[in-house]
């Protein structure tokens, strides 16, 4: 039996808009939840949420059924907010790209200063706290911790989304564990 | 068990793939090493804090934004797309458009001589007469409508005559196959133009 989302993909591709509507409905929320963790910033994330569905739309025809959508959409997601960040820092992109083998220290982001204050008001100081650690987690390790703890994935998951093995996978999330871990542990 | 383990076994519990063999070890470890036993606290309380970071939910105006966003209409399943899911059936499905296009071409052209084959340089035309002359090749098919085919020289590929004649000379040679077609006799031939014919002007 075929999924609900695939299903709909396929009114959708029909050029069915009530199918289209209801896949909105089904993954508005849980991307724009990535999108903001990973972007920090409410305006952007939904920006990404728009620009994603927007690329699914249009690429329907591309949807490869053998996938689950919900890989497909995400991978979309993800790479929009991936794309955004390292345009946002060029700087840091570079080292975003380094090897896995090398260590934490100097990989750290500068936080970003264009945080939105209303987003603030709604976290509690250690959730304040955390949001501005998770800002200054090293992109390849920000996707994947993303996925891991805010859309609550399997590792197996992370991997067909982003399209790396999962020991890749496992070594990202040991790494941004520890060094969320390591930043956290003085403050809280 | 060194501590170096212990903390990469700590990592494999919290992703949930720590075996209860090795989950005993890693406790026994724990219940001696006070630097282990923190570290352990620590990165369990930041995974209880990740988890609990709350979810917001998107603006409640996005899904209509989105709805409007969307291009007027979707683009009808185009042609490629057709071709990019069925890479096999494409490759032949777009010959034997080609094929039948050139012939209900070569149809509409009444009584006229007609000639297709990729390598026309080597054929004489005289009249309505083809002729392949000898000690020349042909790369390649030939069809030939509505005319007389003499071969004396080489052809390459297949030869089809259709409402015409072939004669072959002692010296000529023919790689592929020849087809003679009558078009008022041959009822395949018949079936497939009609069929196109009723696929492209749906009459
Ligand atoms: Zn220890």
């Amino acid at each position: 039996m075929r999924p609900m989302e695939t299903r709909l993909a396929r009114l959708a591709r029909k050029g069915d808009q009530r199918a289209f509507a209801e896949i909105v409905e089904l993954y508005k929320d849980k991307l724009f939840h990535l999108a903001n963790r990973m972007m920090s910033n409410r305006q952007e994330a939904e920006d990404i949420v728009q620009e994603t569905f927007l690329r699914v739309y249009k690429h329907l025809d591309r949807y490869d059924e053998n996938q689950k959508f919900s890989t497909w959409i995400y991978r979309i997601a993800t790479n929009l907010c991936i794309d955004r960040l390292r345009k946002r820092r060029p700087v840091y992109s570079l080292d975003a790209e380094s090897s896995d083998h090398e260590g934490l220290d100097g990989y750290a982001m500068m936080p970003s200063d264009d945080r939105t204050p209303e987003s603030e008001l709604l976290l509690s100081e250690t959730q304040r706290i955390i949001h501005e650690t998770i800002e200054t987690l090293p992109l390849k390790y920000r996707a994947v911790m993303a996925l891991r703890y805010f859309q609550d994935m399997s590792l197996q998951e992370i991997s067909e989304v982003l399209e790396m093995p999962v020991t890749t996978v496992k070594t990202r999330v040991h790494r941004g564990r520890e060094f969320l871990r390591k930043k956290l542990e003085p403050k809280l | 068990m060194k501590c170096g383990d212990a903390i990469a076994y700590m990592h494999e519990y919290l992703d949930g793939d720590l075996p209860l063999e090795q989950r005993r070890k890693l406790k026994h470890h724990l219940s001696e090493c006070p630097a282990c036993a923190a570290r352990f606290q620590s990165m369990q309380h930041t995974e209880a804090l990740l988890r609990a970071m709350p979810v917001e939910a998107a603006p409640a105006d996005l899904t209509h934004k989105i709805m409007k966003s969307l291009p007027r209409t979707r683009s009808p399943k185009s042609w490629t797309t057709w071709v990019r899911r069925h890479p096999g059936m494409s490759a032949a499905a777009i010959f034997l458009l080609i094929m039948l296009s050139s012939f209900v071409a070569m149809w509409n052209q009444g009584q006229q001589l007609s000639l297709k084959g990729d390598d026309l340089e080597h054929v004489v035309v005289k009249g309505r007469t083809v002729i392949v002359p000898e000690g020349e090749r042909v790369e390649g098919d030939l069809i030939i409508e509505n005319g007389e085919l003499q071969v004396l020289g080489e052809v390459d590929g297949n030869l089809t005559v259709i409402d015409g004649n072939v004669t072959l000379a002692s010296t000529a040679h023919i790689a592929g196959k020849v087809k003679e077609i009558d078009r008022a006799m041959d009822w395949a031939w018949y079936k497939l133009t009609s069929w196109f014919d009723t696929l492209a002007y749906g009459s």
